[in-house]
């Protein structure tokens, strides 16, 4: 292996991995070091999926895994040392203290920076001293969140880090991680079915619906190239095929026309063809992410 | 550097099943001087001995692997920069340190009681050892079972199996064919005796070695 650092903090060549009522198809997908991710899709779309191949906690049956520059399963423990994983199913051991953890975690971990975890501590309003079988669902996931910044990690993945969580704590939690993400130049996936925390964080965003890579783009491009358009479309009228546009339906009176490519010529041909353009809306993350995978969805059908 | 997270994560187990090993001595070694007050005394004292025992070994093997997995808390061991096998490796190691510390302290408890008490039948010393080696062997079968089953439910029916063997063989050692020869002041390892624990001692091993070829060939450790 080369000395020189890895140019992404990961990359997945071709992965497959089938279950008994789940396939995870030729995913292609890498981060560049120092982006953020957000990883979207449905539930059950394989984001934990991905990222436990991704982890070596389960195994590929085709593909190629780099995690930090070093080939998965082969060198996966060598890789974790830079990667810090937070998953919201994940616990820690309840008979024990959150003092208890993270003198362990530090033990493992020359980078440990006690003096930020002390910080994470009062900003997270935990007691160090209290067993994690008595925490609520928050402060343990804040917990094991804590663990994982104080590791000073090149890679953080978060999978579902929000989830479950009651709104307030939700909002707690995003608040620290958009204070984190500001400070830290660090590399970090971010695995969720909210768009809304996604698109708070994200540099690039992919999604991915039953097993399959739908789109990946930086979020700018994301929301740059989305248009929703209501047009009005006079009887006898037919629109041609137009490229790029992802759905065309009935809106009351008018029609609401969807296109993953915004371009000014596309104004030309609708109005070419007879109809006319009466608004021309942005999208939000959420339903350029509904949009996406209905598409993505009819043309699987198709 | 992952085998000092190896070896960290052994020291872990240990660490967190201290109360449990304490617990264990405790329990056996206040059971083992009940069996010193009279026929009911040997009676009550020996079911508990052999309960602390038993029961220790299935809390132990229980606590370490099926719960770790159920409560998701292997996820958290996981992200440590340790491989799938070697974290099922420190697993096997640090469990049968958990239950090999106990089960050693009440074995020479029974074994050094036996030999330097000038009461005792010093041949009985082969019957403890016989026992306690079921017990050792017990605890590695199901072990090894809840390596290999994921479910709750076959993980209940594996326990329940062996406590059922165990039974059978306490039945089978307690004949008077069998127990009478070894109420003697003589050390005698009878064909049986040998059979016996050479049994045990390769349950033993099989369960070890199957272990060892569970965790470097599953794929999937989540």
């Amino acid at each position: 292996m080369s000395n020189a650092p890895p140019t992404h903090a990961f990359s997945l060549r071709d992965l497959s991995r089938s279950f008994r009522y789940f396939r995870l198809d030729g995913l292609n997908l890498e981060l560049p070091m120092g982006q953020i991710m957000g990883f979207v899709g449905p539930n059950g779309a394989g984001k934990s999926t991905t990222i436990r191949l991704l982890l070596g906690l389960i195994g590929a049956e085709a593909g190629e895994i780099r995690l930090m520059g070093r080939p998965v399963p082969e060198q996966v423990a060598e890789a974790k040392h830079e990667v810090a994983y937070v998953s919201d199913d994940m616990r820690l051991y309840p008979g024990a203290t959150l003092a208890w953890h993270m003198r362990f975690v530090a033990s493992l971990f020359p980078g440990w920076d006690g003096s930020y975890a002390q910080a994470l501590l009062k900003r997270f309003n935990l007691q160090a001293e209290q067993r994690m079988g008595g925490m609520s669902r928050g402060e343990h996931m804040k917990a094991v969140l804590l663990l994982a910044l104080a590791r000073r990690p090149r890679l953080l993945v978060l999978d579902e880090p929000t989830s479950g969580l009651d709104p307030v704590a939700r909002h707690e939690l995003l608040a620290e991680l958009m204070e984190i993400v500001r400070d830290e130049q660090r590399s970090i996936l971010f695995s969720s079915h909210h768009t809304l925390d996604v698109e708070r964080i994200s540099d690039v965003i992919a999604f991915i619906d039953r097993g399959r890579l739908v789109d990946a783009r930086d979020k700018e491009s994301f929301l740059e190239r989305w248009r929703r358009l209501q047009i009005d479309i006079p009887e006898g009228v037919t629109l041609p095929a137009l490229d790029d546009v992802v759905e065309v339906s009935p809106e009351g009176r008018l029609a609401r026309l969807t296109t993953s490519n915004y371009q000014p010529a596309l104004h030309g041909a609708i109005e070419r063809a007879g109809a006319r353009i009466h608004e021309v809306q942005r999208m939000s993350l959420e339903e350029i992410f509904v949009a996406s995978v209905m598409g993505s969805r009819t043309e699987e059908r198709t | 550097m992952s085998g000092s997270v190896f070896w960290a994560l052994v020291r872990k187990d240990l660490y967190l099943m201290r109360g449990l090993v304490i617990a264990i001595i405790v329990a056996g070694g206040l059971a083992f001087v009940m069996m010193g007050f009279g026929r009911i005394g040997f009676a009550v004292g020996g079911i508990l001995f052999l309960t602390a025992n038993m029961a220790g070994g299935i809390f132990i093997a229980m606590l370490s692997v099926l719960t770790e997995r159920v409560k998701n808390v292997q996820l958290f061991a996981l992200s440590l920069p340790i491989s799938g096998a070697q974290y099922g490796r420190a697993k096997l190691v640090s469990s049968w340190l958990t239950y090999g510390i106990p089960w050693g302290a009440l074995t020479a408890l029974v074994v050094l009681s036996l030999l330097l008490s000038p009461e005792a039948d010093r041949g009985m010393v082969v019957y403890a050892l016989m026992l306690q080696g079921f017990m050792l062997a017990s605890f590695s079968v199901m072990l090894a079972t809840l390596f290999l089953v994921r479910s709750e439910p076959l993980s209940g029916i594996a326990i329940l199996v062996v406590n059922i063997c165990f039974s059978l063989f306490m039945v089978k050692v307690n004949q008077p064919d069998i127990m009478g020869l070894m109420r003697t002041d003589n050390i005698i390892w009878t064909p049986f005796a040998q059979l016996m624990v050479g049994g045990e001692v390769l349950v033993m091993i099989a369960s070890l070695v199957f272990v060892l070829i569970v965790t470097s060939r599953t794929r999937d450790h989540v």
